[in-house]
This record gives C-alpha cells, sequence and structure tokens, in this order.
C-alpha cells in the first residue's frame, strides 16, 4: 500500500515537472560567481555584460531562436567552499549551463561539480590555460588564455628587437606567476635573453628593494615583462622609473584599466595585451556606446564586454546542436570555429576548450591606448600549458 | 656601499608609513582595547576622498586634506554609530564588531561606488627623483619620510601639551581614575577615533601616492600590517607602536633585498619568523605599554 501511495505521488510530480518543462522552451543558466569579495572587481562588470546580452537574446527569441533564457544568480562571495556550495545548489536545481568566477581555483572547484551532472561550464574570464584540462570535456574557457597572450607578447618583443628582459612575477597567483613564465619559454625560443627574475608579494606595493636591484642590473634591460596588475603594477612602475630606470615596460590584461592611463607620462610607452580595444568605429566601441546608454555609465573595463560576448558563443552552440542536451551542447561548444564577436573572431576546434580569439596589444601613449596589433597567437609558439 | 644606503632609506620610508598605521591602532587600544580592524576601511575612504576631489579638479594639496577630513569623518561616525553602542561589551565583542564595520563597509563600497580600482591622479612631479650625491630618493619615499616626521612631531606635541592630549594618555594609563577626575569619557574616546581617523588618512595619501588608484579591498594589507607592527612595538604602547612599524619595515626591505633570489618567495615567513623571535625576547612588545593590557 505504501509503495502504491510512493508511486502515485511520484508519477504526479513527475507529470507535474514534465508539463512545466514541455510548457515553455526555457534553458537555466546558472551563474556562482563572486559579486562581492576580492574577485569582484571582474565578475560584476562581466555580469553586466552577460545580463544585457540575455535580454537582447531573450527578446529575439531565446537561444537558437527558442530557448528563452533563465538566469539563476548566486554571489560566491570569492569564497571558494562559498563557490562549491553554489555550485551544488545550480546543479540540484538543473541548470542547464553554468557560469563560474574570473579565476581558477574557484572555475576548477565549481567545475568538478557540474562536469559529474554533464553541465556545460565557463569560466566568466578565468586565464589559467590548465582550467580546462583541470575539471573535464564540460569546462570551457572564454577569455585568451595567460599562454597565448604569453606568446602574442614574446612574438612582439623579439620582433621589437629586444635582446636582454628582465621578468618580474610572484608566486602568488598562476596568473602572475606563469603568465611571465610562458613568456620567457617563448622569448628564449625566439633568441632572447632573459636578463634575471625578480619576484613581489601581491597587494605589498613597496618596489623598493625590487628597484633598487633592477637599477643595479648591468647591462641593464631592454625590457622588463611582468603580468603584476593593481595595485602593485602602479607601485612598481612609480618606483622603478623614479629610480631612473629607463626601460621599456611589458604588461599583460591585468594592467588595462584606467588607472594606468591615469599615471601620466609615466606610463608613455608600456606596451599590454588586452581583450579588445575601443578602436572608433569598430564594434567594440559601437557596443560601449549602446552599453553607456542603456546603463548611464560607460564600462569600466573590458570584461562588459567579453561577458557579454559568452551568451553569444552559447547561442553559436545551441544553434549548432540544436538542442539544450548537456552531450549535445558540449561537443557543439567544442567545434565552435570562428564565431564572430566584439573584439574578434573565437574558435574551440582544435583546443583544449580554451578557446584561440584575437587578442590586442596596446601601446599607451599620453593617457591613450592605441592598438598595436591584432592577432591571433601563432599555435606552433603557444606555450604547453 | 650606496645600495645599503640606499635600501636603508627604503626601510625607513616604509617604515613610516607602518608606523603612522600601527599607531593609528595604538591610540585606540590604548583608551578602548579595541584592535580596530575597520581601520583599513578608513584608509579607503580617504582614496576615495582624494578620487572626489580628483574628480571636481581640487588641487592636490586640497585633495590631501579632503582625504584626512573624510578619514576622521568616517572615524566619528564609526565610533558613534558601531563601536559606542558596543562599549560594554567585552575585547572580543568590540574585535568582532570591528570585523563587521570594515566588511560592511567594504561592501558599501563595493556595490555603491564600484567593485573597480577608481584612479587616483598624482601630480607629475611624483614620479621624480631627487639626487643626492650616491643617493636616489624618490619623491614619494621622500614624502613619506617627510610627512611621518612631522605627524609623529604633531601628534607628540598634541600629547604632551594639551589637556586634551594629557586626557588621552592619562585614559590610557588608567581610564577609571580618569572619569573620577571628571573628565567626559565620550569627548575622550571621540578625540582619540578622530588622531586614528587622521592618522588613517595621512598614511592612505602615501599608500595611495605609491599604487595610484583606490579599490574597496585596499585597506586589508595595510591593516595587517598595522597590527603586526603594533604587536611587535607592544599593544597600546604608542612609542611602541612607532618603533614596531620602523621594525617591521626595516625587517621587510632587508629580506627582500639581501635573501638569495630562491628563497624571496618566502620572503613573508622570514620575516614573520623574525616577529616572532623578537616576541620569544620580548613578549610585551619592544616597548611595552605602562600598564599591562591583553585581549
Amino acid at each position: 500500500m505504501k509503495n502504491f501511495r510512493f508511486a502515485v505521488l511520484a508519477g504526479a510530480i513527475g507529470i507535474v515537472s514534465l508539463t512545466s518543462a514541455a510548457a515553455a522552451e526555457d534553458i537555466t543558466i546558472g551563474l556562482a560567481t563572486a559579486q562581492t569579495g576580492g574577485l569582484a572587481y571582474a565578475d560584476q562588470p562581466s555580469l553586466a555584460g552577460f545580463k544585457m546580452a540575455v535580454d537582447e537574446i531573450n527578446a529575439a527569441g531565446g537561444l537558437g531562436g527558442k530557448y528563452k533564457i533563465v538566469l539563476d544568480i548566486k554571489d560566491t562571495r570569492t569564497d571558494t567552499a562559498a563557490t562549491v556550495q553554489a555550485a551544488q545548489e545550480l546543479v540540484a536545481a538543473g541548470v542547464k549551463v553554468m557560469i563560474t568566477p574570473c579565476d581558477a581555483d574557484p572555475s576548477i572547484a565549481a567545475g568538478q561539480i557540474s562536469q559529474p551532472a554533464q553541465i556545460p561550464t565557463l569560466t566568466f574570464c578565468g586565464t589559467t590555460p590548465t582550467i580546462t584540462e583541470a575539471v573535464g570535456d564540460y569546462m570551457f574557457g572564454t577569455y585568451p588564455a595567460d599562454n597565448g597572450q604569453a606568446a602574442l607578447l614574446a612574438d612582439y618583443a623579439a620582433k621589437k628587437g629586444y635582446k636582454n628582459i628582465y621578468v618580474l612575477k610572484s608566486p602568488d597567483s598562476a596568473y602572475t606567476l606563469r603568465l611571465p613564465e610562458y613568456f620567457e619559454e617563448v622569448f628564449k625560443k625566439k633568441g632572447g635573453t632573459i636578463l634575471g627574475e625578480g619576484t613581489y608579494t601581491m597587494g605589498q606595493q613597496d618596489f623598493a628593494a625590487e628597484v633598487t636591484k633592477i637599477k643595479a642590473l648591468s647591462p641593464q634591460p631592454d625590457a622588463i615583462m611582468t603580468a603584476a596588475y593593481e595595485p602593485d603594477f602602479p607601485a612598481f612602475l612609480q618606483q622603478l622609473r623614479g629610480a631612473g630606470v629607463t626601460a621599456a615596460i611589458i604588461g599583460s590584461d591585468g594592467i588595462d584599466s584606467p588607472t594606468i592611463t591615469g599615471l601620466g607620462a609615466i606610463a608613455n610607452g608600456i606596451v599590454h595585451t588586452t581583450a579588445g580595444s575601443p578602436v572608433a568605429g569598430s564594434k567594440l566601441a559601437a557596443f560601449y556606446d549602446k552599453f553607456k546608454e542603456k546603463t548611464g555609465a560607460a564600462p569600466e573595463t573590458v570584461y562588459v564586454a567579453t561577458g557579454y560576448e559568452i551568451p553569444y558563443i552559447l547561442d553559436a552552440a545551441v544553434t549548432a546542436a540544436g538542442s539544450v542536451d548537456g552531450p549535445a551542447l558540449r561537443d557543439a561548444l567544442a567545434n565552435l570555429k570562428d564565431v564572430e564577436v566584439l573584439t574578434g573572431k573565437v574558435t574551440y576546434a582544435g583546443t583544449n576548450r580554451m578557446p584561440i580569439r584575437d587578442i590586442t596589444i596596446v601601446e599607451i601613449q599620453d593617457g591613450k591606448r592605441a592598438p598595436v596589433v591584432t592577432a591571433m597567437p601563432d599555435p606552433a609558439d603557444v606555450p604547453k600549458p | 656601499m650606496d645600495i645599503v644606503l640606499q635600501q636603508i632609506v627604503n626601510a625607513i620610508s616604509l617604515g613610516g608609513i607602518y608606523a603612522l598605521l600601527a599607531l593609528g591602532l595604538a591610540v585606540i587600544f590604548s583608551i578602548i582595547s579595541l584592535i580596530n580592524f575597520a581601520h583599513g576601511e578608513l584608509m579607503t575612504v580617504a582614496g576615495y576622498g582624494m578620487f572626489f576631489a580628483a574628480a571636481v579638479s581640487l588641487p592636490f594639496p586640497f585633495a590631501v586634506c579632503v582625504a584626512v577630513l573624510f578619514a576622521v569623518i568616517a572615524a566619528l561616525l564609526t565610533e558613534r554609530l558601531a563601536f559606542r553602542p558596543m562599549r560594554k561589551a567585552d575585547a572580543t565583542g568590540l574585535l568582532l564588531t570591528s570585523f563587521a564595520v570594515s566588511a560592511i563597509l567594504r561592501v558599501i563600497f563595493q556595490n555603491g561606488i564600484s567593485a573597480r580600482p577608481k584612479p587616483v591622479p598624482l601630480p607629475s612631479g611624483f614620479a621624480g627623483v631627487i639626487d643626492l650625491g650616491v643617493l636616489h630618493v624618490g619623491i614619494v619615499p621622500l614624502l613619506s619620510i617627510v610627512m611621518t616626521a612631522l605627524s609623529l612631531a604633531s601628534l607628540t606635541l598634541f600629547l604632551n601639551r594639551t589637556t586634551l592630549g594629557k586626557a588621552m594618555r592619562a585614559a590610557a594609563e588608567d581610564f577609571q581614575v580618569l572619569r573620577l577626575m571628571g573628565i567626559k569619557a565620550n569627548r575622550v574616546i571621540a578625540v582619540a577615533f578622530a588622531v586614528s581617523g587622521a592618522l588613517a588618512g595621512i598614511a592612505a595619501v602615501l599608500w595611495i601616492a605609491q599604487r595610484g588608484s583606490v579599490d574597496p579591498l585596499m585597506g586589508f594589507v595595510p591593516v595587517l600590517k598595522a597590527f603586526v607592527a603594533a604587536v611587535i612595538g607592544g599593544l597600546g604602547s604608542l612609542s611602541g607602536a612607532v618603533a614596531g612599524g620602523f621594525a617591521l619595515g626595516i625587517l621587510e626591505v632587508l629580506f627582500q633585498a639581501f635573501l638569495p633570489d630562491a628563497a624571496l618567495p618566502f620572503r613573508d615567513a622570514f620575516v614573520l619568523g623574525f616577529v616572532i623571535l623578537i616576541l620569544i625576547w620580548r613578549p610585551d612588545g619592544l616597548i611595552p605599554a605602562p600598564v599591562a593590557r591583553r585581549s
């Protein structure tokens, strides 16, 4: 008797859930991202862009023209344990796609929850190329990976004729440690010499001792390469120039912020990578205008644009798959090729799910950034993660 | 030789900032046994003060005044709204209150202003360098040293020459007796917070002069350094805080400069290891407070 009741109940629940699933062809995307805490600087703008794209896609009929997107947004407070918990809740709620924070550690932790549930998972702007391999075949990057950025920068440095480069890195994060190491690998392969290596503690912002060492180098380096970002990078730069070191500076996308151009004359000549540069007349510039019109404030960072691109990447995948079924969507994503987005083209086919995409190198002059080159890094150059 | 001299200048300049920060903590701890972990957020408030001042294109010296003023106001507000209602609580309760104030302020900054760093433009001369023969002293380190010296001198004058200053020193020794003498507790405590806020504001200006931006989480590292410095110096002791600040700055620069490259990533472990040695040698700190206090 008990069993019978249970069966009826289970049947009833089944019918209810079937009808609700069939009533509307919705796709729930779960976002376990850091809207407060140390990663909010990246995840907040990414989410703002993401939401804007979702609204547009829904207005046009939904993903692949038929799946209306419903968002389930959870704040992870930049805490890895909270990220895992949010991921578990989202998986239990039956989301079809999951978005994880802009950093390797929480993304890998969340991915390990969504991977067994066969939920395609994308990191907002995690750049560490090992994210996808550490999780598995449902994990995708979206942002230019560290090794790609490094390869393009090393190529630039070699073409520029730099021979001796000093590298400054911090073991405190994969980004600040590995990106310069990828750079060293490629630059040495291209015939350059690494004159020396320095280390710093993130957030320390006192570089006097390090700068005094660089100043004492003989010969002086042609350039200094680092993946340091705020607040370390401006502090380093001020103290370096203050000590009278004139070597060129090669940086990464972490310094793509208004603070750097706000530093005045000492920022002149800095070269760094970015996901995209809003040159007048470009798609990205048009997007920035549209965003400003909608929200009243111009985007403070390119993360708004890269966040905006993700639903469109998903749209391309759903269109190709014709369904929002986990395995089908995974295969479709993994085979995407030359998807046109704001900042150029994105390709997953032939990668380990960290996309190959256009990266721009910009140079700062008089408070403005001018693009030097926009290119996909040569796959032969890109170091193994 | 000149590299050693250069590093000594570096150490004094960094130590000076730490001294100001530790002093800000010590001024309050000496009176109400509160380690104010929201001290870093006072610096952030000062930073936003500079940012807003720059946004309405106030000249830099005025921006500095605005920054210090913002920090003082924020310190007085946190005292009035958070710490005064909790004054009867024990040391742990006060400590937790300061964590709460700190967390609330950070979320307000992130969601009310921006999660992104805001640039604080500095006068173009700031990246310059002054040549003193063998020594090259950057403008910012020089400014740090001068401002630290001025702040310490004026604080000493204030504590020794004014009635309120004397009341604060008396409060640090025995608050109950001070109240019996008819001095208003609220007034002394409010002044302590104002002084602490001013110190945070000045330290913030020097800290931001190095980094060129203000962000919501900026206060975390400095308050941690300040806490370590205050402990080395002797919690609650004002001269101890200054000594502790300089000791920490000198240790950090020395280890950064002279550790072998392979050991450099572990610099902080060496520094903190040395701090432990200091505390084994002098458990109450370099210059202990006149009345032993423990939380």
